[in-house]
C-alpha cells in the first residue's frame, strides 16, 4: 500500500461539515424562527460552505503530502474489498474545490434572491445536502458509496426543481426529472449487480484490476450501456437530455446555476472515473465520440429556436456537456484536462450566467425575449456579468472558455478524432448567433411600456460582478489553473497503477 | 441462472409499464419493478459467485431498498401537487412544457 491508509470510523472532512451543517440546518432554522432572528439561517449557511471551502483547502494540503498524492480512508473499520471506503486523489480534490466554490457563490446569491419566498429552512437544508451528496460523489472509492451519495444528489434536486410549487411548471418539470433520474438509477445499480458478479467486489481498485484489459465479452458490452444510460440521464448526453431544458429553467435561479453548474459535471465526473477504471480508452472512443457530435450539435440547434433567456441557457448547457465529452473520447492526459478545465470554467460561466438572468428575472417577472428589449441600459452591472458569461460561453479569446475549448478541439486532432474538431469549432461559431441575439436584445432598443426596472441588489450584483473578474482572469491567465487540471487529469490517466495499487 | 431471467423479465416488464401506462402511480410502479430487478440481481449474483453468501451484497441491497423508497416516496409527494394543478393523474395531460 503506497498511500496515506486512515482506518476507523472516519470520512473525509469536508464531506462531514456539509452532512453535520445539513442536519443543523432545520434546528438553526426554528431556533430562528423561535428567537425572531432574521437572517440566522442565511448566515449559517454561508458559514457551513465557507467552512467546506476551507475544509476542501486542509485536504488539499494532507494530500500534497501524502505518498502518491492518494488518501485512503475507510468507513466502519473495514479495510476496503470488505467495506466501503473513500479513496482521494487530485481529480477528486478538483471537483470538491469547483463544487464548494460554486455553492459558497450561490448561497451568498441566494440570501437576496429569496429573500421574499417561504419555506426557507427546507430550502437552504436541501441545497447543503445536495452539496454533500456530490462531495460524496467525488470522493468515493468505491460504487457503493457512489451510489448512496448519487441518490442524496438525486433527492434533494428533484424536490428543489420542484421548490417553488404555487405554480403548475416547477412540479411537471419535477415529476419528469424524477422518473427519468430513477430509472437510470435503476439502470446504475443494474450494472453494479453485474460487475459485482463478475469480480465479487465493488471497490474501484479491485474492479479496475479485475477487468481491465480483459476480453471484451457481451457482458461487458450491457455493463457499459448500463452505465451510459445511468450517468447519462444526470449529465443530459443527448438522447437522454430530455428533462434537462424543463427542469434547469423552472427552479429557482440559484438552483438552476447549481444543476447546470456542477451537479451535471458531477454525473460526468463519475462517468469519466467509471469509465477509465473499468476499461481502456480505445474501447470507448467511438460511441463516446458519436455522442459528442451528436450531444452538442442537437443542444445548439435547439438553443436557437428558444424565446424563453433561461431555456435557451439550458439547452447551451447540453451543448457544452458535448465539448466536454471530447475530451474524454479522446483517452489523452491533454484532452481530459482540456474536460477539467471547461468543467471549472463552465460552472463559472453558466452559474454567472444564470444567476445574472435570474437577477433579470427577479426585477423584471419575465423570462420572454421579446420582453426584455432594452433592459440592459437599466441593470448596467448585471447586464455587464451576462455580456462577459455569454461571450465566454461562446469561446471568445480573453475569456476562459476561449482557453479550455482550444485545448479539447487541439486534443482531438491529437488522438485521430479530427471530425470531432471540426464539429467542435462549427457548433461554436454556431453558438455565438443565438449568445449575439440575447445580447442585441438586452442592448437595444427601448424598454416595454409597463415595465419598471432598476438595479438588482448589491449581494445579487455583487456576485455576478465578482465571476465575471473571474472569468477574464482565468482568460487571461490560465497557467495556474491549467498545471492544476494537469495534476488532476494525470492522477486517472498516469495515476491509475496507483490508484489501483493503493488499494490491493 | 433462473434468477437472472426472472431480472431480465421484470426489465422488460418495468420499462413496458414506463413507456405504456398512463396512471403516475403505476409509472412510479414501473420504477420500482425496475429497481427490484436490479436488487433481485444483486442477491441472486451474491450467492453464485464467491461461493459463499455474501453479506457486501445484502448490505448493498437493504441500502438500495431504503434509497429508492425514499424517491418513489418523492414522487408520490409530487404526483399529489400535480392533482392540485391539473386536477387529473393522467401523464399524458402533462405535456404544457414543450421544445
Amino acid at each position: 500500500m503506497v498511500a496515506q491508509t486512515v482506518t476507523g470510523l472516519t470520512i473525509p472532512l469536508p464531506l462531514l461539515v456539509l452532512l453535520v451543517g445539513g442536519i443543523l440546518t432545520p434546528l438553526v432554522g426554528l431556533l430562528a424562527e423561535n428567537i425572531k432572528a432574521g437572517k440566522l439561517r442565511e448566515i449559517w449557511s454561508l458559514l457551513v460552505s465557507v467552512t467546506g471551502l476551507g475544509s476542501v483547502y486542509i485536504l488539499y494540503q494532507q494530500l500534497s503530502n501524502a505518498p502518491n498524492n492518494i488518501i485512503i480512508m475507510t468507513l466502519w473499520g473495514q479495510s476496503p474489498p470488505l467495506g466501503g471506503c473513500f479513496e482521494i486523489d487530485m481529480l477528486s480534490i478538483f471537483m470538491a474545490a469547483s463544487i464548494t466554490f460554486l455553492g459558497l457563490l450561490v448561497v451568498i446569491y441566494s440570501i437576496s434572491y429569496m429573500a421574499k419566498e417561504s419555506r426557507l429552512t427546507e430550502f437552504y437544508t436541501l441545497m447543503t445536502f445536495m452539496m454533500a451528496g456530490m462531495m460524496g460523489i467525488v470522493l468515493a472509492g468505491d460504487f457503493f458509496t457512489l451510489f448512496v451519495f448519487w441518490e442524496l444528489m438525486g433527492l434533494s434536486s428533484y424536490v428543489l426543481v420542484a421548490f417553488l410549487k404555487k405554480t403548475w411548471g416547477p412540479i411537471e418539470a419535477g415529476f419528469k426529472y424524477l422518473i427519468m433520474s430513477a430509472t437510470a438509477g435503476a439502470f446504475l445499480l443494474l450494472s453494479m449487480a453485474l460487475l459485482y458478479g463478475m469480480v465479487g467486489t465493488l471497490n474501484f481498485a479491485h474492479l479496475s484490476a479485475g477487468l481491465r484489459g480483459v476480453e471484451i465479452t457481451p457482458w461487458l458490452i450491457a455493463v457499459f450501456s448500463a452505465l451510459i444510460i445511468g450517468f447519462g440521464v444526470k449529465s443530459a448526453i443527448v438522447p437522454l437530455h430530455t428533462w434537462l431544458p424543463d427542469a434547469h429553467p423552472e427552479a429557482p435561479s440559484p438552483i438552476s446555476a447549481l444543476l447546470s453548474g456542477i451537479v451535471i459535471e458531477t454525473g460526468l465526473y463519475a462517468m469519466t472515473r467509471v469509465l477509465f477504471i473499468l476499461f481502456e480508452p480505445s474501447f470507448f472512443k467511438v460511441p463516446i465520440a458519436a455522442l459528442a457530435i451528436i450531444t452538442m450539435t442537437l443542444g445548439n440547434f435547439m438553443a436557437l429556436r428558444q424565446n424563453d433567456v433561461k431555456r435557451l441557457l439550458a439547452y447551451s448547457s447540453i451543448a457544452q456537456i458535448g465539448y466536454m465529452l471530447i475530451g474524454i473520447s479522446t483517452g489523452l492526459t491533454y484532452g481530459l484536462m482540456g474536460t477539467l478545465l471547461h468543467v471549472l470554467n463552465h460552472s463559472l460561466m453558466k452559474g454567472m450566467a444564470f444567476l445574472a438572468v435570474g437577477s433579470i428575472v427577479h426585477e423584471t417577472g419575465t423570462r420572454d425575449l421579446n420582453r426584455l428589449r432594452g433592459v440592459g441600459k437599466a441593470m448596467p452591472y448585471t447586464t455587464l456579468a451576462v455580456v462577459v458569461s455569454f461571450l465566454g460561453l461562446g469561446g471568445v479569446p480573453g475569456t476562459n472558455g476561449f482557453v479550455s475549448k482550444f485545448i479539447l478541439f487541439n486534443s482531438a486532432i491529437g488522438s485521430d478524432l479530427a471530425i470531432l474538431t471540426i464539429a467542435g469549432v462549427l457548433n461554436s461559431t454556431l453558438s455565438m448567433a443565438y449568445y449575439l441575439r440575447v445580447l442585441m436584445t438586452l442592448l437595444s432598443g427601448e424598454v416595454e411600456e409597463g415595465l419598471h426596472v432598476t438595479e438588482a441588489p448589491i449581494l445579487m450584483v455583487g456576485v455576478t460582478v465578482v465571476m465575471a473578474l473571474l472569468v477574464i482572469v482565468l482568460g487571461l491567465y490560465p497557467g495556474p489553473f491549467i498545471s492544476i487540471a494537469s495534476d488532476a487529469s494525470s492522477a486517472l490517466i498516469e495515476g491509475l497503477s496507483n490508484y489501483v495499487g493503493a488499494v490491493l | 441462472m433462473p434468477f437472472l431471467a426472472t431480472t431480465g423479465i421484470m426489465l422488460v416488464i418495468g420499462l413496458g409499464c414506463l413507456m405504456v401506462k398512463r396512471d403516475m402511480v403505476r409509472i412510479l410502479m414501473g420504477v420500482e419493478i425496475l429497481f427490484n430487478a436490479a436488487n433481485l440481481a444483486f442477491v441472486a449474483l451474491s450467492t453464485q459467485t464467491t461461493g459463499f453468501v455474501d453479506v457486501y451484497a445484502h448490505s448493498m441491497v437493504i441500502m438500495a431498498i431504503v434509497l429508492d423508497g425514499t424517491v418513489i416516496a418523492v414522487g408520490l409527494a409530487m404526483v399529489l401537487n400535480v392533482y392540485k394543478h391539473y386536477k387529473t393523474i393522467d401523464i399524458r395531460k402533462l405535456r404544457r412544457l414543450k421544445w
